[in-house]
């Protein structure tokens, strides 16, 4: 059977198509404004890709912060339970997930069997998403990339605000003009978001496996920096981004879905009422 | 077809009138040349209200809950008190809705901002003596203002020289009362108020102790338009005679005969501080899956009165009558009335531990027989927010499942709609494996 | 020792508390306890030969602190609780004990009850409604008993001569603190604002006798002590918690001088003695329930005015303040309720104020423009009087 995920994020879209567990093609593109459109455009040449055409597929599942805008989708899964379905077939000894995208951090304890047991998620004041880092990279005038790599260079800690973005941004700028060198600012901005995302991963308890998934975990100076602060080693898997779309498209296989609910305005209530 | 029968209440529209004509009576408190004043909902209102001639009291935090209950109103307000007064925007929400009321001289329930003759009030957490003290600031400064400290500990410590430090500073705001408004404090009213008072308090508590019945024949959502009504004025009789004589014998019928709040009563929730005002309608949410919010140390104490018994069990706290207590005299009302709230307020508790709140909200859901628990990780009130986290650890290493969610009480630019339904369709569908059961 | 080696060490001791902690437990033998709030009564602690330390932060990011206090909370307060999970004071501290005030930082004692292994707790009902007159005296049956866990727990009694100690060594160290603070009336003060407010952090943490000692040789020295600085802008500081010493020197280095301020750590730790008294709880009762309030404890009995207030206005005019700071630590609710009045307060009398609202770590570049903004809007204003 031929099943495809997609994972529509604030940020990002990817799609899996996938036959008996097998990937048959993926494609990443960014959501924009207009979600359901960017994922039915990257469906259709996901499906391009894999020389499919649509009913070929048996059934299509969406996950993601906008997956009910998914029109074409047979059904929708919460992201945390597409982590845990992606996951838990490729590190069957996963226990914690820690998923970091574009606007979200979260940490995801699983059972054996791949059962979302507890989550949290990243609250108001919390820097640790992927945007965060965009926005200082863009302060150190160098790509993400780069700025990862080159934290990997600094042997010292430099304790930066975390809490809030823009008093983040606001401090690289000021170790810029004390002149601290970029490694070390990269080193700190790393620090900084790992530490956020570390203490949201403290409230679900972490136990081994701890598997880190999400755009963030291609991001080797933050990798290193969350082993760093919960003393501790992380399983990164191959493409760590498409791993909701993957377990959407293992949720797809397996048959268990979401009915898709409309988008309604529900109406409000009062206090008086009370019925 | 559903599991269980189920009804609306009958005293439901009793409820309602009592509250409308309390905003009423306040409103127009001074077209009757009546005295009116501002304190809290944990005030002892058993005292001012023992004044003679006609006397009506304004509470602060359920005037800030029907605000919050307002998105619109409620924006509109604080951002007065944001951008006239200059207030911080994590402050208390109910206070800064209650601050932008007086900025722009508005009354929620219609009209100008109705000033009060005195303010009476109790400290509790960092904002409340604060609160009311800025208040007289924004009404002009002339208001007459005493609070008292309450801060002696929990149930457990409470004994002679708490009581008598208590009871001295409600001396002294009697004395303060008389002074501000030149009238005497009536003792017959005053001990008419404290019986009152327990009534209040201890019927509202056997009606949450109903709710341990399966299936639960209140939920919480229903529950805050009930309780609202001690938190507005429990010395007053009709308030007292409504707990005793209406909703707790309504309620016991309930139970009797099996008629349930929830039809589809599959799991029952342990909830945490006062609830998003605006978005109730995530109770509803939770009821298509069958979830029901049957308990909480908030919904059950802020008005409700409760024991620690021999057993280690939650009972309610025993009335005057039940206790057989006849009240001699003033320092006697006082007395007893300082022993019950300190004694039977569970909900002070918390402001002296975080063990203190896990040993209450464990005891809670294991007696009212609870599956999991939401928490609302409430931004908009401290008291209540107090030692939540600590919560969540207590009830897992039970072995409970636990949802928390940011939020605000009552302003409504703290509170993601959107992003709860989703941790809850997780939590329902994923951590506990239900599936809806209603549309 | 000159003037600048021991404010060295009185740096040093804040920077290295947890050492010096440790070696005055083994040169002395007795216990440490760590106290949660200014209200803390130290003369008890003293009375027991106990050294109290103040929990502070480490200015590190709380993440430890967020599964049991979460993240609207205080971050000063969430930091303290963060320096205990992480074990810094594991290795020496005896107890813990709070006297209550904000809802805050009784957060962080609950967590730390649970969760960080301490020997011995103590709650103390620090009273609230410190201008009634029935305050007093129970405070003094709560110091009775906070005397009596002390007593039980060291197997010591502690006698009145004891009392008498714990409340002199204390008074001294007010009295010295203040007669430093009298130098930063001068016009060219010879300490800076960063340098008096290391002496309080210092007094905080470690024993007050060998801190007094410091006090006295300082105090000698200050007389003949010229900074080769110009002093600039006459500022306050006020509010809640402050132990940013970042913050503090760039203020200082950009053309403004703090020479007074009312803050915990800071003026509002030790401006009031202790009056003796035959009673001795009572008469500690007394101060602190006199003592320059924390606003969450500063409301009345007949109407809604403040004492600190006016305290902080006599402060401003005897140190001749040309502009105010206004800081609190984020979600700080003691400090944000009293903000708003205190401005205008201070603003009706010629102050202008500036807030800014602090974190464990501030952005101290964007923090520079702005207080340097303020400076010359301070210059400019006079420029026009």
């Amino acid at each position: 059977m031929i099943v495809a995920g997609i994972d529509v994020g604030g940020k990002n879209i990817h799609t899996v198509i996938m036959k008996n567990g097998d990937i048959l093609a993926k494609a990443e593109a960014p959501s924009g404004i207009k979600k359901g459109e960017a994922a039915e455009q990257l469906y259709n040449e996901t499906l391009k890709q894999a020389k499919l055409k649509r009913e070929d597929v048996a059934r299509v599942v969406a996950t993601g912060s906008a997956a009910q805008r998914v029109a074409f989708a047979d059904g929708v899964i919460p992201d945390a339970t597409a982590d845990a379905r992606g996951v838990i077939r490729l590190v069957p000894s996963a226990r914690t997930i820690i998923d970091v995208g574009g606007e979200e951090g979260r940490a995801i304890k699983i059972s054996p069997e791949g059962k979302v047991m507890d989550f949290a998620i990243n609250e108001k004041c919390a820097a640790g998403t992927g945007t965060f880092v965009d926005t200082m990279a863009r302060a150190l005038e160098m790509p993400v990339e780069e700025m990862a790599k080159l934290s990997l260079q600094s042997t010292r800690s430099i304790p930066m605000n975390a809490q809030c973005a823009v008093f983040g941004e606001s401090e690289v700028v000021g170790l810029i003009h004390q002149k601290t060198s970029k490694q070390d600012i990269s080193r700190a901005v790393h620090d900084a978001i790992a530490g956020r995302i570390a203490s949201v991963a403290r409230i679900v308890g972490l136990e081994d496996d701890i598997v880190m998934i999400g755009g963030v975990a291609k991001n080797v100076g933050f990798v290193e920096s969350l082993k760093r602060d919960i003393g501790a080693d992380v399983v990164v898997p191959n493409d760590p981004d498409f791993i909701g779309a993957f377990g959407a498209a293992a949720a797809a296989a397996a048959g268990v879905v979401e009915e898709k609910v409309e988008a309604k305005v529900v109406e409000k209530e009062t206090i008086e009422e009370g019925k | 077809m559903a599991k269980y029968k189920t009804k609306g209440l009958d005293c439901w529209g009793k409820a309602k009138e009592l509250r409308m004509k309390y905003y009423k009576d306040y409103a127009e408190a001074h077209d009757r040349g009546a005295l009116r004043w501002e304190g809290g909902a944990w005030t002892f209102d058993a005292i001012p209200q023992a004044l003679e001639g006609e006397v009506h009291v304004l509470t602060e935090e359920p005037y800030g809950a029907s605000c919050g209950a307002n998105p619109e109103v409620q924006v509109r307000y604080q951002e007065a008190a944001e951008g006239k007064w200059g207030c911080a925007r994590d402050l208390c929400a109910y206070l800064r809705s209650y601050w932008g009321s007086i900025v722009l001289d508005e009354f929620i329930f219609g009209g100008k901002w109705p000033k009060a003759d005195f303010i009476f009030q109790n400290h509790i957490c960092c904002s409340h003596a604060k609160w009311l003290q800025v208040a007289a600031e924004l009404e002009g400064g002339k208001v007459p203002y005493f609070c008292f400290d309450v801060g002696v500990g929990a149930y457990d410590k409470i004994g002679e020289r708490q009581i008598n430090y208590v009871v001295g500073q409600l001396h002294d705001g009697i004395e303060f009362l008389e002074k501000a408004t030149g009238r005497k404090l009536d003792d017959e009213k005053l001990i008419r108020n404290v019986y009152n008072t327990y009534r209040s308090a201890c019927y509202w508590a056997k009606t949450c102790e109903l709710n341990k019945a399966i299936p639960a024949p209140l939920d919480e959502k229903t529950m805050f338009s009930l309780y609202v009504l001690g938190t507005l004025e429990k010395s007053n009789e009709a308030m007292a005679d409504f707990y005793e004589k209406e909703l707790y014998p309504e309620v016991k019928d309930r139970v009797a005969n099996q008629i349930a709040a929830v039809a589809n009563e599959q799991c029952r929730m342990l909830g945490d501080s006062q609830p998003p005002w605006g978005f109730l309608r995530v109770f509803r949410y939770l009821e298509k899956y069958g979830v029901v919010s049957v308990a909480s140390l908030y919904t059950f104490s802020l008005i409700g009165w409760w024991k620690v018994n021999e057993n280690g069990n939650l009972v309610p706290y025993p009335t005057l009558e039940e206790q057989g207590i006849t009240i001699k005299d003033r320092d006697h009302a006082l007395r007893l009335l300082t022993e019950g709230e300190l004694k039977g307020k569970l909900m002070w508790a918390p402001f002296y531990g975080a063990t203190y709140k896990n040993d209450i909200v464990t005891k809670m859901a294991k007696q009212w027989k609870c599956d999991a628990a939401i928490i609302h990780l409430n931004r908009g009130c401290e008291g209540t927010a107090q030692h939540q986290m600590e919560m969540k650890i207590a009830l897992a290493n039970m072995g409970m499942p636990i949802l928390t969610f940011e939020g605000n009480m009552a302003d409504e630019r703290e509170f993601d709609e959107t992003r709860t339904h989703r941790l809850i369709d997780l939590f329902v569908s994923e951590t506990l494996g239900l599936k809806k059961v209603a549309d | 020792m000159e003037a600048t080696e021991i404010l060295k060490q009185f740096n040093d001791v804040w920077e290295l508390r947890h050492e010096y902690a440790k070696d005055w437990k083994r040169r002395t033998g007795e216990k440490v306890v760590l106290y949660f709030c200014t209200y803390a009564p130290e003369e008890i602690l003293y009375a027991a030969n106990i050294l109290p330390i103040r929990v502070l932060g480490g200015h590190e990011a709380p993440s430890l602190a967020t599964p049991h206090v979460f993240d609207m909370w205080c971050p000063f307060c969430r930091d303290c609780l963060s320096q205990g999970l992480k074990g810094k004071y594991n290795d020496y501290l005896d107890g813990i004990m709070i006297a209550q005030s904000c809802l805050h930082l009784r957060q962080a004692f609950g967590a730390w009850e649970i969760h960080v292994p301490t020997p011995w707790k103590y709650y103390l009902c620090m009273p609230n409604a410190v201008r009634s007159p029935r305050a007093k005296p129970f405070l003094a049956g709560e110091l009775a008993e906070f005397k009596k866990a002390l007593e039980e727990w060291t197997g010591k009694t502690i006698t009145d001569q004891d009392l008498d100690r714990g409340i002199d060594i204390m008074n001294t160290n007010r009295r010295l603190m203040k007669q430093v603070y009298e130098f930063r009336k001068e016009d060219n003060p010879p300490i800076t604002g960063t340098e008096a407010m290391t002496m309080v952090w210092a007094s905080q943490l470690m024993d007050k006798r060998e801190h007094n000692e410091l006090l006295k040789q300082l105090l000698e020295e200050l007389p003949n002590r010229k900074l080769d600085r110009d002093p600039g802008v006459r500022l306050m500081i006020i509010g809640s918690e402050n132990d940013d010493r970042p913050f503090m020197e760039m203020v200082e280095s950009i053309g403004g001088t703090f020479v007074i301020d009312d803050h915990c750590t800071g003026s509002r730790y030790f401006w009031d003695e202790v009056i003796p008294n035959k009673d001795r709880l009572q008469a500690i009762a007394d101060r602190y329930c006199d003592r320059v309030p924390c606003p969450n404890k500063d409301w009345g009995t007949e109407d809604c005015s403040r004492t600190r207030f006016p305290h902080i206005l006599q402060l401003a005019r005897d140190y001749q303040v040309q502009g105010a700071i206004l800081t609190q630590q984020k979600f700080c609710d003691p400090h944000e309720l009293d903000i708003p009045s205190l401005r205008r307060y201070l603003e009706d009398d010629g102050i202008p104020c500036y807030f800014l609202e602090f974190e464990v770590t501030v952005p101290v570049g964007q923090f520079r423009i702005r207080v340097e903004a303020f400076i010359e809007q301070i210059l400019a204003e006079e420029l026009f009087v």
